[in-house]
């Protein structure tokens, strides 16, 4: 240690140039090994795993410093930040229900143009646009009127079955009584046996009933209801009931059998009129648009 | 007794030479400077720390800070910063070997006088590495970076002030006076 900074006396080594010439080739040698090899990846690894560690603690502080100072910079704009997101998280999520409600609409939309149009009867696709205020019956106004060719009577479905019947019509609109109103009664067809039938609402959005029901019918839960066609009001072969359970006579000689409307009875917006097609159509005529 | 001036011109005073552990950690500080995390934004700024502490001991004591010593640093470099092995190597060793060719004249001037013979070295060495990364087909170069050299010749006389009072070199035998 003592005689390092003096110069020896006598030398006995290379010439600068000579070591410096040494040392380039070396440098090149290395270079060209890992610009053109993989062998010094080993090495590498080795004093980086000794140079990490110091690298780490170096920067430890610098980081801890600026994490301090990012804490302190950045809470004013955490609490700006915060108020924007939350905003915008209520827009989203009011697009994001009005989107729901958008693409179940369209569903419906798109099953009632599909809707198998029955011979001699067309749809008329209505919206309804309120139900009537009175808690004894059920009834709902669609946008549909005389207008559109609405009469009395007419049958009204959804994409799935009969949900009820025109029975009152105004120019522009029209009053829909449903299926499930009280007064109301539909004549149906048991699908398995054959066996015809009247349901008839009972006040409930989501149960109909088949009073005085012979108590040896054939009827079991299960059984699919469609319209009969017999009274001339329905068309024959829309889809009304299920029967959920039928009931054996107590005080009554008649049992009776409790069923479960197939259409969105009160559930949607979107309804069609089946209206009766003319009876015959008129021709194009050519020579009209002339 | 006087203050004045010496009748007679004086050698240098007495100080206490420098120790290799003195070097080696001097070295060290360097090194762990180089390895400070630098913004990106500003590390094309940042000058080779390393180089010029080294640069300093081959003027001060070429016995403690020789090409051996400026090779494995640039290796330890080379390694820290992920460039090619040998890289820093071989740049290093051609900056101490330009350094200690006129080291007999560097070693006479103070500081001040040195830095404008510095700089064409400290800038070289960074197109040097500049070239031989562009040679070995590391794509682009990034011209920029020789301004770190400028950088390093503005900052050589507080480096080498600082080297002195840490090494507790007294403030007037940082050169003896042309002459």
């Amino acid at each position: 240690m003592s005689a390092a900074p003096q110069a020896p006396l006598f030398v006995r080594e290379m010439g600068l140039p000579a070591r410096f010439g040494l040392y380039f080739l070396l440098g090149l040698f290395l270079l060209a090994l890992d610009a053109r090899y993989t062998t010094l990846a080993q090495v590498r690894a080795g004093v980086n795993a000794l140079l990490h560690p110091a690298q780490m603690a170096l920067a430890w502080p610098w980081e801890w410093a600026q994490h301090v100072a990012g804490f302190f910079v950045t809470h004013g704009e955490l609490v700006v930040d915060n108020a924007r997101l939350r905003e915008q998280r209520d827009r989203l999520g009011m697009d994001l229900q009005d989107r729901h409600a958008l693409v179940a609409e369209n569903e419906r939309l798109r099953a009632l143009l599909n809707l198998p149009t029955r011979p001699g009867m067309s749809a008329v696709v209505g919206e309804i646009m309120e139900t009537a205020p009175d808690p004894f019956s059920r009834k709902v106004v669609i946008n549909r009127g005389s207008g559109h060719g609405i009469q009395p009577g007419l049958p009204v479905v959804d994409a799935v079955g009969l949900i009820g019947q025109v029975t009152r019509v105004f120019p522009w609109t029209a009053e829909v009584t449903l299926l499930t109103d009280r007064d109301q009664d539909a004549p149906v067809q048991n699908l398995r046996t054959g066996l015809r039938l009247i349901v008839s609402g009972q006040g409930s959005d989501n149960q109909l009933v088949i009073r005085f029901l012979d108590m040896h019918a054939d009827v079991q839960a299960g059984d699919l209801l469609h319209t009969s066609g017999i009274d001339g009001v329905y068309p024959a072969g829309i889809p009304v009931a299920e029967v959920v359970r039928t009931e054996p006579p107590r005080h009554t000689p008649f049992a009776s059998a409790y069923c479960r409307p197939l259409a969105g009875v009160g559930r949607y917006r979107h309804i069609a009129v089946l209206r009766p097609e003319p009876a015959v159509a008129a021709p194009a005529s050519k020579g009209g648009r002339r | 007794m006087n203050g004045d001036k010496p009748l007679l011109p004086q050698g240098a005073e007495l100080v206490r030479p420098p120790t290799r552990p003195m070097v080696y950690l001097c070295l060290a500080l360097a090194l762990a400077l180089s390895l400070l995390p630098w913004a990106g934004t500003i590390r094309w700024l940042v000058p080779d720390f390393v180089l010029m502490t080294l640069l300093y001991w081959n003027i001060r004591a070429p016995r403690l800070a020789g090409l051996g010593t400026a090779f494995a640093l640039g290796l330890l470099i080379d390694v820290a910063h992920g460039v090619l092995m040998g890289l820093n190597a071989l740049a290093y060793c051609t900056a101490t070997f330009v350094v200690l060719m006129v080291r007999r004249r560097l070693e006479n001037f103070d500081a001040a006088r040195q830095t404008p013979q510095l700089a064409p070295v400290l800038v070289g060495k960074e197109a040097l590495v500049l070239g031989l990364g562009l040679l070995l087909g590391h794509g682009f170069a990034d011209w920029r970076w020789l301004a770190a050299g400028v950088v390093g010749a503005a900052l050589w006389i507080p480096l080498v002030w600082t080297i002195d009072r840490l090494t507790g070199r007294p403030e007037s035998s940082g050169a003896r006076e042309p002459g």
